[in-house]
């Protein structure tokens, strides 16, 4: 009996797998594409980012974010033509390949007809490829998938300023609609016919063009995303999903470190190393070398990365703590026992585990309705006081402790940290408390304790909130009690996103509580909240405050499309003190992300933004077998108790019985 | 607001007394009456003080003072109840988490400002969670009361119809009532709330809606049987109208049928609320909610317990009382079982 329990091992993976190099992950849902130009979720750029490489990508430890080139040799400065247009000049790197796959054999034989600039370089003479080099066609093809209506990219308005991006999209529908043939074509060669977009311009099949009609230096950072990453169109002309074949979207080929070459939605995706990856010098030394003595050496270290399905959080939490998954978010339900007084309980300590912090570039703030006749601009400087004084009674630290476990940066202004423009000595002086400060300013602005005039009781006031459950609602009812504290009567209307969107659209409201998460590290994505021209009632635009001021928007216009010297961070400094004074929004935190790094898993520094990095970690196998043998010590007891217990109650039976038969 | 609540008092004591003085003059319910309370002493008491707790919390005005030190200046200008006049839950209230009777808060051990009053702990905005409790017992008992109201006469009218008028009428109700039944109830309680929005009339008539459908089965069957009755037949026959059979001799015949369906309708009507709250179309204020919000604090580590501990023992009482007088109500009631005793 003993050996048998002590044989049973609760380990979930093969055991020659112990030895190796495989990074263990968890997965709730799998993501619904895979095809880089659509997938926009994190889970999603979990798998793509590994899989597809752009021209750019992101440092991975400077801070701010650092653009640096991936497939291109350099990151290119706009240069602008007396014409008014942008240029940036893109070189790529030469020798870059896809990893093996068998559509680059099938459609060999096609490619040499119609596509005979090509240069097919086969592996060895005499058998068929089962890769090819990266050109810039392309990249080409891959601006043209994001134009591609069809393709229905979410972000395909973010490249609207390329030239021609627009009137390709409308040539390739219309032409669609007339000619049912070219429809039935595949894209590429449906792309080629329409004539591609002007604002692509090759130059050789290793140099390329983007130009613009108007400035756009956020472009730079969308090129550092998996949404431009060269793709094969051989793939997408392959893959479409018929005859037994896997659709595009769930069968990626990209250039980048890792293959995926399983993939289950169900149960399991498996990332391999792909072979192909760089063949070109390592980046220069140093780049990692914050990370260790690996600087200079062959990425990935990594061979293999198991995702596997949990549909619950709690038990993947469980399997993280028996050393099964190799790094964790923490559930809110265990973050007293993991978290104690901001750092790691003793408990996790001794086990080795690190905390990893960082902030996301994102923000949560409650904003006022600028239109309403109370609360906004038409109330002039009795609103503006109402303003400052309901943002003086917020206490961040107090929310904080309450609601996030601490885990939220109080901010001062829409930049987050990590972002150029923010500035840690930035202390606004109406995020601090101050209710006699707030009580005062009621008083300056009519409402003495609260009150008005007109109906003699307390001002009233409607809070909308996107969030119906009972927790969201303990935290709108914190905001509520602060602003009771000053005599002001704000009554919650909970409703669920679709009526809260609908409303805001309307501009029925007066107060509303939401966030935004940054798409890329540029402050200008955050200003542009409070810009009049994206007003939300007037243009449907993300200004939901509909914040208009025209010293703002001087500013914000000028701001915008500066590199990132001196004078922006004058501009962004200024536009920080008119939303100072002006209160279109009481700024809540900026949310911070804690995760659990097992003690075995080395490099790793979290990103902030959806931006996988696994061609850096590494992985201690052989400390990784004995610490999972040390936290899985079987517990032995309950089977003896239960084998006890069985023969408490089957004794006694088998004595009646014989006695019975007696 | 105020006047709503007050009104309802006032009807709810005016109802109270009519049924004791209609008991008292009838010698049947008289004797019955008498039975249940030696039977069943102290779920009465327990009953009538959850009672007096729901009325302390309905009467209600505005104006006077706050409690002393109040962090809520808005408080003043809205009604406030007996019972939040005793307590002064603006005043009585720390910043966060503590424990039953606890000096300090609960994370951080901070002192508290009331040590050791708070009986049952506070949540986590700081409320003192026995106040919380007692408030809960209006939403209660409004919701079983008001539901069961609702309930109560539209089964009454469609199930004596069926059964008095049989043929196409029996036809007719019986569809009705089999096509709700047909419908998972729970969805269809979310569905009409849904509709008519959330808040406490909107959440009473839908749980209305959904479940007058058994009371209706059982009346219908009861009043097939009655109406066959040799003194209903011989008042037929005599020329008396329809409507004064229903009423003299068919209505009486199924009153304890309503009493028992409504004390046991009450409890039913509570726990569905539970679960409407659980699933965040409940009632505000009610226990559900309670339970429902402290559902993560639970899974805490150290465990927060007070707040769904009070707030389903509360519940628990309440249902338990409740099942046991209808359960009573039937021994003294039903001629069954009364001739055992």
């Amino acid at each position: 009996m003993l050996q048998v329990v002590s044989a049973c091992s609760n380990d979930p993976y093969p055991s020659d797998d112990q030895t190796r190099k495989v990074l263990y992950r968890a997965f709730p849902e799998a993501p619904k594409t895979l095809d880089p130009a659509v997938a926009y979720t994190t889970s999603a750029h979990a798998i793509t980012g590994n899989i597809y490489e752009g021209l750019l990508e992101y440092d991975y430890v400077a801070r701010p974010y650092q653009l640096v080139p991936a497939l291109a040799t350099g990151v290119p400065e706009a240069v602008s033509a007396p014409d008014g247009t942008i240029r940036y000049h893109f070189e790529l790197r030469p020798g870059v390949r896809y990893a093996d796959d068998a559509c680059f054999e099938l459609s060999e034989s096609e490619s040499s007809k119609s596509e005979s600039s090509h240069s097919e370089i086969p592996d060895s003479p005499g058998s068929t490829p089962t890769t090819r080099s990266v050109t810039t066609r392309d990249l080409e093809f891959s601006f043209q998938r994001l134009a591609d209506p069809a393709v229905a990219s979410p972000i395909a308005q973010n490249f609207a300023k390329i030239r021609g991006f627009r009137q390709f999209s409308a040539n390739l529908e219309q032409r669609r609609e007339r000619d049912a043939s070219f429809a039935a074509r595949p894209p590429h060669e449906q792309y080629a016919l329409v004539g591609g977009i002007e604002g692509v311009h090759l130059l050789n099949e290793l140099e390329l063009d983007l130009v613009l009609d108007a400035p756009y230096p956020q472009l730079l950072y969308w090129l550092a995303m998996p949404f431009t990453a060269p793709v094969p169109w051989e793939a997408v002309a392959y893959y479409d999903g018929e005859e037994g074949r896997p659709h595009f979207r769930d069968h990626p080929v990209g250039t980048g470190p890792f293959v995926l070459t399983r993939y289950n939605k169900q149960a399991l995706m498996v990332l391999e190393q792909n072979p192909r990856w760089r063949e070109w010098p390592q980046p220069a030394p140093g780049h990692i070398a914050p990370l260790g003595p690996r600087a200079g050496s062959r990425l990935p270290f990594i061979e293999r990365v198991e995702y596997r399905r949990e549909k619950e959080a709690i038990p993947a939490f469980g399997k993280f703590l028996q050393g099964y998954y190799d790094g964790s978010a923490i559930i809110e339900e265990s973050f007293d026992r993991v978290i104690q007084e901001d750092q790691l309980s003793s408990d996790m300590a001794e086990r080795g585990m690190r905390l990893e912090k960082s902030v996301e570039p994102g923000i949560y703030y409650l904003g006022f309705n600028m239109d309403d006749p109370v609360v906004g601009a038409p109330a002039g400087e009795r609103g503006r006081k109402l303003r400052q004084a309901m943002s003086l009674v917020i206490d961040i630290d107090e929310l904080s402790r309450l609601f996030l476990n601490g885990r939220g940066v109080p901010a001062n202004s829409p930049v987050p940290p990590g972002l150029f423009g923010y500035d840690p000595e930035y202390r606004n002086p109406y995020r601090e408390v101050d209710v006699e400060r707030a009580k005062q300013l009621l008083i300056e602005a009519g409402y003495p304790g609260g009150i008005d005039a007109e109906t003699g009781r307390p001002l009233k006031l409607g809070f909308d909130t996107p969030d119906t459950t009972s927790t969201a609602q303990l935290r709108s009812q914190f905001h509520i009690d602060a602003w009771r504290s000053i005599g002001i009567d704000v009554e919650l209307r909970a409703t669920t996103y679709n009526q809260f969107q609908e409303k805001m659209r309307n501009g029925a409201f007066q107060l509303f509580r939401w966030g935004w998460i940054a798409d890329y590290p540029d402050p200008e994505n955050f200003l542009f909240l409070l810009e009049s021209s994206n007003g939300r009632t007037r243009s449907g635009g993300p200004n939901t405050a509909n914040f208009s001021n025209a010293e703002y928007d001087a500013l914000f216009a000028e701001m915008k499309d500066r590199p990132n010297d001196e004078r922006r961070g004058e501009l962004i400094r200024e536009m920080q003190s008119i939303l100072e004074r002006e209160r279109p929004w009481i700024e809540l935190y900026h949310p911070e992300d804690y995760s659990l790094v097992s003690p075995w898993l080395e490099n790793v520094k979290p990103f902030g933004m959806s931006y996988p990095m696994l061609k850096y970690y590494d992985i201690d196998p052989d400390e990784r077998a004995r610490l999972r043998a040390e936290w899985n010590q079987p517990i032995v007891w309950p089977a003896y108790a239960l084998a006890g217990l069985s023969v408490l109650i089957v004794v006694p039976g088998i004595f009646t019985f014989f006695r019975e038969r007696v | 607001m105020v006047w709503l609540s007050n009104g309802a008092v006032v009807v709810v004591l005016a109802l109270a007394s009519l049924a004791g003085i209609a008991v008292r003059r009838n010698p049947l319910w008289h004797d019955a009456m008498r039975r249940l309370a030696r039977r069943r002493p102290i779920t009465l008491m327990a009953l009538s003080v959850f009672g007096l707790i729901a009325l302390l919390d309905s009467v209600c005005w505005v104006g006077g003072e706050t409690g002393p030190g109040s962090g809520d200046a808005v408080a003043a200008y809205e009604a406030r109840s007996l019972l939040d006049r005793w307590f002064e839950p603006e005043s009585f209230r720390e910043r966060s988490y503590s424990a039953p009777f606890a000096a300090e808060e609960f994370y951080g051990a901070a002192p508290l400002e009331h040590p050791g009053e708070h009986w049952l702990g506070t949540d986590v905005l700081g409320r003192d969670v026995f106040f919380l409790t007692l408030k809960g017992f209006r939403v209660a008992l409004l919701i079983g009361g008001f539901t069961s109201l609702i309930v109560i006469p539209i089964a009454l009218a469609f199930g004596i119809a069926a059964g008095y008028f049989g043929g196409r009428v029996d036809d007719a109700v019986f569809f009705l009532i089999s096509t709700l039944a047909s419908i998972p109830s729970l969805l269809l309680l979310i569905a009409l709330i849904m509709v008519l929005g959330r808040g406490t009339t909107q959440v009473c008539i839908a749980l209305g809606i959904t479940s007058w459908v058994s009371l209706a089965r059982l009346v219908r069957a009861e009043t097939f049987r009655l109406r066959e009755l040799d003194y209903v037949e011989a008042a037929r026959a005599l020329g008396v109208s329809e409507f004064q059979i229903i009423l003299r001799h068919i209505l009486p015949n199924l009153a304890h049928l309503v009493v028992i369906t409504f004390v046991l309708l009450f409890s039913s009507m509570v726990l569905a609320e539970t679960i409407l709250a659980y699933l965040g179309v409940g009632v505000d204020g009610s226990w559900g909610q309670m339970i429902d919000r402290a559902k993560d604090e639970f899974s805490r580590d150290p465990v927060v317990w007070w707040n769904l501990s009070a707030a389903s023992a509360a519940l628990f009482a309440l249902l338990l009382s409740v099942n046991l007088l209808g359960d009573a109500l039937r021994d003294v009631l039903d001629p069954r079982t009364l001739r055992e005793l």
